[in-house]
């Protein structure tokens, strides 16, 4: 049991956690929301100020209490030997370095004493490290007496030791010095000082009710490290009175977390309804079990403290599931997990440690309850040192918090085992290595997968995604923000995505990691806008949390979807810039020569071939030169050239064009239609010798449909020889997709009609 | 007395044909002068005295360049010709607007397109130079946005440092720059006519059928473009003087 809601790192926002104290009813995104990630710089500087200088002090408490904790814990004496207990609870000398106790390694101790005195008895109670996990209430007290004792007779400068076969050994105990603390000492003790800073550091950065609940349990657990520090360097008995303090201490610990982490999970991620009687039912119940179980008033106490905070975890589990279905925060969900997965893990140890007890196998108890706390208590400290750092974590962050897990969970079961079947030591330290390989192994991914990591695109569909964005924001770059966000939202799947008319500098994760801020990039220069920014939240359908790495993923998407757009629009520049010089080589090199040609035809046939040629020609380079031309500019120089050549020709033109969209006719539309427009008049006034030429232009739903009608004398069009002209007309239709028929008109003349169904299909 | 006329040209067929228009289309005496490149034409000018350009019997009535020429672009040459009192015209292979509005902007009074037949030639000459110059739709829409921004066409002048680039530059699309002024002097703004007119341009529209469609005279609406071309005349030279006198050059 474990689940506390402390999400706030030492850079989250102050302003963040005011604002979720008022209760917001929807979770629809307000501006508050974008203000508050715009404070940090203000935060920064309340930040350095009386809070920074509280931290300092703490951090040096902190560091000077272990300093001399640990130099006083050095100083206290002990012998030098080292014990073991038996199958039938006895206490035998393992080794030693003391030269009057050698002769007796492997002899059990019956008591202790010093001359004049009536000797304690002792047995394997004097190596139980902590009262906390002996469930007998008659077992504990003694081990508290022996405890007491034992402390009391190693303050003297001899203590006698009487084995079992009746010898007596007088010897001298002397201060275990700092190096006899041991590796796991030291480490334990550096897990305290850490948790306990770091929840330092989260309440100062933004005192409030829940980062306060987060440094509570922080101290806490701190303090159950410091304990169960102190009961790795176990010899003979604690030192000092630790012995007296440990139940009620570490009890009042245990306490203190199950009543904080209710009264967060009530907090947060969101207020439920009456969260004020919960966390104080939840702090009455903690405060009546702590007096009366500490006045001894209760009977079986072990099993009403492990049942007890079982019950807190269970109900801390419930909490979250129900503000989950208020609001959709991801962060529930995490919780939600960790709550599950340190209950259960609580409720295995608790049956391992009970199993080992009923079975009356001392050994196993002991071993059992030796190991299986301590690797519990390390869990839930490190589960709650990752919770400020869950939308910040790292891969490394989140593989260790799983290692943990994992193995915490196969380390219950293999005590379960141990206490169940009776295997060996090495049995069962083998068994729990390949239980917590082999479960690491096989859940990892689905863990991760679950727990934090992403269900994510394709790298291939992204990129696929990411180059087809790309080639619509050149074709239209004021759709950026909404392409960007359909990318991100099959990328995150969020609950909410919306664009909102505010500066962003960075992508960034805000609110605990519920939401991502990312500034829409400026795409195309043209665009001078104002500043967008797109705001996702409850990514996953409010399933996970954002993480720096979604970020640092979003920043480069952003960083690839600019490159690819500037690419685009460099290949299109190259384009441009290749067709334009084809076009002036074209109309520079060949226009003047065909021009020189025109002016010396030797008749006026070769001359108007030469001429049409070049027109083409000039056609051609247009296209080349400019991508695309709106259909209203193309429908002025249109009826302008016929007009002018009709005229030339003496021959009266009818125009009537007309469209639904100003349409943008690309280089092969527009010189299509050019051309076939020119040669149908052509046609018209050169070999029907009409006088009147009508043309009909209308685009209407994407169709086009043109008609030129001449009153010509031209008849019977099937049997017409398809000359370079007409071929070329049909050729030129049936590239932009279209259909060509002549027909006869009464009275006289022919109708060219060009049908081109859909106009925008072909490009 | 004979009519000087210079014509500037660098395919001696294309002189050749373009002094029979010339001929063609007047019936006074003609004297042509014929240039192949740039500084042959200079030459033939000589020395132009900003300030002193009364037309004498010695300067040219009419020149005609060539816009692609072997030393630079005709562009140059018309630009030194700003003030220069003849008729300027425009012979090129180029029809869009691209390469013949800074042409018009650099003072040209008009332009002939030299793939036309003979007969359209003389005849488009003969317009231009009594007045009625002509005006393609493309022309007519960037004559409308350069009022409506403001002048502020820069293609003329940005080619004028860099022959090499001129003819390179022709093909972009040398937009308007909107210059960022205030409002539009006098010379600047287009009566609402006018850009009637323009607009009826640029959709293609002969003169004949705009007069009837605004029920006006034809030679009224050539009243119009002759009014526009030569506010686009007067605010370009406007500008070029303000860029000049900006770069020290005056």
């Amino acid at each position: 049991m474990d689940t506390s809601p402390r999400p706030h790192g030492a850079s989250a926002d102050t302003s963040s956690t005011r604002r979720r104290r008022a209760p917001s009813p929807d979770s629809l995104l307000d501006s508050r929301l974008i203000e508050q990630t715009l404070g940090r710089v203000e935060h920064l500087a309340r930040w350095m100020g009386w809070r920074l200088r509280l931290l300092v002090v703490a951090a040096l408490a902190g560091c000077l209490a272990v300093l001399l904790f640990s130099r006083w814990m050095a100083s206290t004496p002990e012998l030098a030997a080292e014990w073991r207990s038996n199958a039938v609870g006895q206490l035998i000398l393992a080794s030693t370095t003391d030269p009057a106790l050698r002769p007796h390694v492997g002899r059990a101790l019956v008591s202790l004493g010093r001359p004049g005195r009536h000797p304690v008895t002792v047995d394997e109670l004097a190596i139980a490290p902590s009262a906390r996990w002996i469930i007998d209430d008659i077992d504990r007290a003694r081990q508290q007496h022996q405890h007491g004792q034992i402390d009391t007779l190693l303050n003297q400068p001899s203590v006698r030791l009487t084995f079992a076969n009746g010898a007596v050994v007088d010897a001298e105990p002397h201060p275990r010095g700092l190096a006899s603390l041991g590796a796991l000492y030291w480490l334990l003790m550096g897990l305290a000082l850490v948790v306990y800073l770091v929840g330092m550091v989260v309440v100062l950065a933004s005192p409030s009710i829940r980062t306060l609940l987060y440094t509570v349990m922080c101290s806490a657990q701190a303090g159950n490290l410091v304990f169960i520090a102190a009961e790795s360097t176990i010899v003979l008995g604690l030192p000092g009175q630790l012995s007296q303090f440990e139940l009620p201490m570490r009890v009042v610990f245990d306490l203190l977390t199950c009543g904080a982490i209710v009264h967060a999970a009530a907090l947060h991620p969101r207020k439920v309804p009456g969260y004020r009687v919960i966390a104080a039912c939840a702090w009455v119940a903690m405060a009546v079990l702590g007096v009366a179980a500490l006045a001894g008033h209760v009977p079986e106490g072990w099993w009403w403290l492990q049942a007890t905070v079982a019950l807190m975890g269970i109900a801390t589990v419930a909490l979250l599931v129900w503000s989950y279905r208020l609001l959709r925060h991801p962060f529930a969900i995490v919780m939600r997990r960790f709550g599950l997965m340190a209950v259960s893990t609580w409720i295995l140890l608790t049956c391992a440690v009970a199993l080992a007890s009923a079975d009356r196998v001392p050994s196993a108890q002991l071993q059992v309850a030796e190991i299986g706390p301590v690797i519990w208590y390390v869990f839930l400290a490190s589960l709650l040192l990752l919770m400020p750092f869950l939308s910040k974590s790292q891969q490394v962050m989140r593989e260790f918090s799983l290692l943990a897990a994992i193995s915490t969970v196969a380390t219950s079961l293999d005590l379960l085992f141990v206490a169940v079947f009776s295997f060996g030591q090495f049995a069962s330290v083998t068994l729990a290595l390949f239980l917590s390989l082999g479960l690491y192994a096989g859940t990892r991914q689905w863990i991760l997968n679950r727990v934090l990591s992403r269900n994510m695109l394709t790298t291939e569909r992204m990129f696929e995604k990411l180059y087809r964005i790309a080639r619509e924001v050149e074709a239209h770059p004021d759709r950026t923000s909404t392409l960007l966000v359909q990318l991100l939202q099959e990328l995150f799947e969020p609950l909410e995505a919306v664009v909102v008319e505010k500066r962003s500098p960075t992508v960034r994760v805000v609110s605990d990691g519920s939401t991502l801020m990312l500034p829409v990039p400026a795409l195309t220069d043209k665009q001078a806008s104002a500043p967008t920014s797109i705001v996702l939240r409850f990514a996953n359908r409010g399933q996970r949390l954002f993480t720096s790495d979604d970020a640092r993923l979003t920043d480069r998407i952003v960083e690839q979807l600019c490159r690819a757009v500037a690419f685009d629009r460099a290949v299109e520049q190259g384009r441009s810039e290749e067709r334009l010089r084809i076009a002036q080589d074209l109309h520079d090199d060949i226009g003047a020569r065909l021009l020189t040609l025109m002016y010396k035809a030797q008749s006026p046939e070769m001359e108007d071939y030469v001429r049409h040629t070049l027109q083409d020609l000039k056609t051609l380079t247009r296209g080349l030169a400019a991508p695309n031309h709106p259909l209203s500019h193309a429908e002025g120089e249109w009826k302008a050239d016929l007009t002018q050549r009709l005229t030339a020709a003496q021959v009266q033109l009818g125009w009537n064009l007309t469209f639904d969209r100003d349409v943008s006719l690309t280089v092969v539309q527009w010189s299509g239609l050019t051309r076939v427009l020119r040669e149908l008049v052509s046609n018209a006034i050169a070999h029907a010798g009409a006088t009147f030429v009508d043309i009909e232009f209308h685009l209407a739903d994407d169709r086009l449909d043109l008609s030129v009608t001449d009153n010509g004398n031209g008849s019977n069009p099937r049997a017409w020889a398809h000359g370079l002209g007409l071929g070329g007309v049909r050729k030129r239709v049936k590239q932009l997709g279209g259909e060509v028929e002549w027909r006869e008109v009464t009275p006289r003349g022919i109708r060219c009609q060009v049908v081109i169904p859909r106009l925008s299909e072909r490009p | 007395m004979a009519i000087k006329v210079l014509i500037v040209e660098d395919n001696p067929v294309a002189r050749s044909f373009l002094c029979r228009v010339v001929r063609e289309s007047f019936s006074d005496a003609i004297i042509i002068t014929e240039a192949g490149d740039l500084e042959n034409a200079r030459r033939q000018i000589g020395p132009i005295d900003p300030e002193h350009v009364e037309p004498t019997a010695d300067t040219f009535k009419l020149i005609l360049v060539d816009l692609e020429l072997p030393d630079g672009n005709g562009m140059e040459l018309l630009t030194e010709l700003v003030r220069y009192p003849a008729t300027k015209i425009v012979t090129t292979l180029y029809s869009d607007d691209d390469h013949l509005f800074p042409a018009l902007q650099c003072g040209a009074d008009g332009y002939l397109l030299k793939e036309d037949r003979f007969e359209v030639l003389v005849e488009e000459l003969q317009k231009i130079v009594r007045g009625q110059p002509p005006l393609s739709p493309a022309i007519a829409r960037r004559l409308l946005s350069h009022f409506r921004q403001g002048p502020g066409g820069m293609g003329a002048l940005a080619g004028l440092g860099e022959p090499a680039l001129a003819t390179g530059a022709g093909f972009q699309s040398s937009r308007p720059l909107p210059l960022g002024r205030g409002a539009p002097l006098d010379h600047e703004r287009l009566t609402p006519r006018e850009s009637e007119v323009l607009t009826y341009l640029s959709k293609g529209f002969t003169i004949k059928e705009i007069a009837n469609l605004m029920g006006i005279k034809w030679f009224t609406v050539n009243d119009h473009i002759k009014s526009i071309y030569k506010k686009l005349n007067v605010s370009s030279r406007a500008e070029a003087a303000v860029l000049a006198s900006k770069h020290g050059l005056v």
